[in-house]
């Protein structure tokens, strides 16, 4: 027998029974419509934080930290030789960093493969003053490398020519915020930063003595005159994760300042000019897929690294748990719905005992007999997992359209909560033909073994 | 007569079990056909016909015995070369018709060339053609319920030629029809038989209609073979 027969024979015999082929496909259909809707609200919710991750560029980062332990041997950091670094013979001081994260230690990361930026992560607060107004802030330190890299969006200007002079950077929003809407008139201005520091002189000592509130605490200011160079947008949780400050200096200048540094304790007590390198360096590599690489290499050197690539992957095993939970809750529709396709096939094999007794007659095998039900029982699947299919589109897109109409009213841009991919779509049908093929299984054998005998005498 | 044996029965027994009571439909028959001969098997009620209908069919297998068809041993044949022994070999015909009742007449003469992998459009030609030589080419696209008793075993005679057999199985073909039609449908069996040299092999308790078309008759009495008559000279 032909395939297209068998086709042709399931279509014309399920046709012939419209009411009870159109209930036993529509529980099918809510069967799998469930499942579907379900598993493309998984999707939904795994795309959406995928997507957030991605836009805020917070994928392709990597925080790197010395470990605090043993002295390595003293060479030139090179990103790409052979390991070199071991526990097994003490050479240095203890609790110092292995690697020191300075400027040549930067350098050396730039030459990786894979890496397109490295930057110092050093954030302090100031107070930024332009003409009469000033405004409190965090300036960033960034290298000028880092700057021309691209991860900076510039209005006006440009980015510092080195990493030593008084120059920087300032973002639109702080700018307007200081009075200036224009940011081609704030290029070439002075502006005047004020830093916080710990101040033990006998002078303040004697000040909090005798002083009220806030003058009790052993602080004073620093002034530092920077140039403006560049006027960049503001990019806050919208831009690159690491770059979201609104006042950016380079660190050669950053380091001459006295300040209160919020990424190291041991900054309260230590005078820059005697910091060690830098306590955490921000790597930005090309792509996600190259976070692994690079986070290997930098940890054989002894450093260590924290990614939010990393922090995916453990969220995208929470979700796996997440995806079954969904499957199962879904599939106790799908389980109903084979039951009724059980029920439909055992109803119809009885209907058309005497039928089959005729087949086998006119030399029709059990194969052919089995099959001939089971193209009709994995039709009804084919038709329920495709109306299935349709009916979690327009469910979703209804629930989308209805959640969305409230959350726009708060200001919330439209959100899409739930995602189709093809393999959902592909799989949601494929599925239902499998489940109604299994749910046939039973039905159709008890088809293939009818003795043709007892059939044809059936009434 | 020519005596080559075509079907050769030899021993055969069947025997029912209806829980723990046995019941023996057929003893030890014996009996020979040879090819194009049109053999009526008769008997009471009771008597083991449709049991060795069935049996020379492949519907059913023996419990001793053997049944020969052209030289092959058929009651060794497995389930599946059973099924196309059936398809091929022979074809059946049955009191009640056993049309399917869905099906226009057209479609049920078509449906053994399903099973035989024969195109769609071959299937509708061969059919219209069988059709047509059994007198019901006005009546394709009827229904088996449209259609009077004769016209529905012309239909299953029709059928049953439909995979070109060389054997045709009738049981008790003319059981539901009247008197004149009966003769008509065996007088139309005859023909085939004549026309197409297929070997008949036909079971009725209207023992003289049967003499009157019939080479040779075959009397069974509780499932044995009682008697075998040559009525007159086959081909």
């Amino acid at each position: 027998m032909r395939t297209s027969d068998y086709i042709e024979q399931a279509w014309t015999n399920l046709w012939k029974k419209k009411l009870r082929t159109f209930l036993t496909t529509g529980g099918v259909v809510i069967g799998i419509g469930a499942l579907v809707c379900m598993f493309a609200f998984g999707q939904g919710v795994q795309r959406n934080i995928r997507d957030q991750f991605d836009e805020m560029d917070l994928l392709n980062y990597i925080n790197v930290s010395p470990r605090h332990g043993r002295q390595p041997e003293p060479a030139e950091f090179d990103p790409d030789a052979p390991e070199t670094y071991s526990d097994a013979v003490p050479t240095g001081e203890p609790n110092k960093p292995v690697t020191v994260l300075d400027d040549k230690f930067i350098d050396g990361l730039m030459q990786m493969e894979g890496v397109e930026a490295a930057f110092p992560e050093m954030r302090f607060p100031a107070q930024v003053g332009l003409g009469k107004e000033d405004r409190f802030t965090f300036i960033q330190v960034v290298t000028a490398k880092a700057c021309r890299s691209g991860l900076i969006q510039l209005r006006a200007g440009q980015p510092y020519a080195s990493d030593d002079p008084n120059e920087m950077m300032i973002s639109d929003s702080l700018l307007r915020r200081l009075g200036n809407t224009k940011p081609e008139t704030a290029v070439g201005q002075k502006v005047e930063i004020r830093t916080i520091i710990l101040d033990f002189s006998l002078a303040s000592l004697m000040r909090m003595a005798f002083a009220r509130g806030d003058q009790r605490l052993p602080i004073s200011d620093q002034r530092y005159t920077f140039t403006i160079v560049g006027v960049i947008e503001r990019m806050g949780f919208g831009g690159p994760m690491p770059i979201r400050s609104d006042a950016y200096i380079p660190p050669g200048a950053a380091g001459r300042m006295r300040k209160l540094v919020l990424t190291g304790v041991s900054d309260l007590f230590q005078p820059a000019e005697q910091m060690a390198g830098h306590s955490t360096v921000t790597v930005r590599v090309a792509s996600p897929s190259q976070v692994a690489s690079v986070e290997a290499k930098l940890e054989e050197r002894g450093l260590r690294t924290f990614a939010l690539m990393d922090q995916l992957e453990e969220m995208q095993k929470g979700f796996i748990i997440v995806d079954m939970f969904l499957l199962a809750v879904g599939m106790i529709g799908v389980t109903v719905a084979s039951l009724g396709i059980v029920n439909t096939m055992v109803m119809s094999i009885l209907e058309r005992y005497r039928e089959i007794g005729v087949m086998k007659a006119v030399g029709a095998t059990d194969g052919d007999v089995q099959r001939i039900f089971l193209f009709e029982s994995g039709m009804i699947g084919l038709l329920g997992g495709a109306f299935g299919l349709a009916l979690a589109w327009v469910v979703s897109f209804v629930i989308n359209q209805v959640v969305n109409g409230f959350t726009a009213r708060e200001g919330v841009p439209f959100i899409q909560y739930f995602s189709f991919p093809w393999w959902l779509c592909l799989g949601g049908i494929g599925f239902s033909v499998l489940v109604s093929l299994i749910a046939g299984i039973y039905p159709t054998r008890r088809a293939a073994h009818v003795d043709p005998v007892v059939a044809l005498r059936h009434d | 007569m020519n005596g080559d044996g075509f079907i050769q029965v030899q021993d055969l027994t069947k025997v029912y079990s209806l829980g723990s009571v046995e019941v023996v439909a057929l003893r030890n028959a014996t009996l020979s056909v040879d090819r194009g001969q049109f053999v009526g098997v008769t008997g009471t009620s009771g008597s083991g016909k449709s049991t060795l209908m069935n049996l020379l069919g492949g519907l059913d297998t023996p419990s001793s015995g053997s049944i020969r068809v052209d030289g092959r041993r058929i009651s060794d044949l497995s389930k599946a070369e059973l099924a196309l022994f059936r398809r091929h070999t022979v074809g059946m015909i049955f009191q009640s018709f056993n049309l399917v009742a869905s099906y226009s007449a057209l479609e049920n003469v078509a449906f053994p060339l399903l099973f035989a992998g024969v195109a769609k459009k071959e299937r509708a030609r061969r059919a219209a053609e069988l059709l047509n030589l059994v007198d019901l080419g006005a009546r394709l696209n009827h229904r088996p319920t449209e259609l009077s008793g004769g016209e529905q075993q012309r239909v299953a005679i029709a059928r049953a030629l439909a995979n070109q057999p060389q054997i045709l199985l009738a049981d008790e073909p003319t059981g539901n029809l009247d008197s004149k039609t009966s003769q008509q449908i065996v007088r139309l069996l005859a023909n085939l038989r004549a026309e197409r040299g297929l070997t008949v092999v036909m079971i009725s308790h209207e023992e003289a209609l049967l003499r009157e078309f019939a080479d040779r008759m075959v009397y069974l009495q509780d499932g044995a073979v009682v008697s075998q008559e040559v009525v007159r000279d086959g081909p």
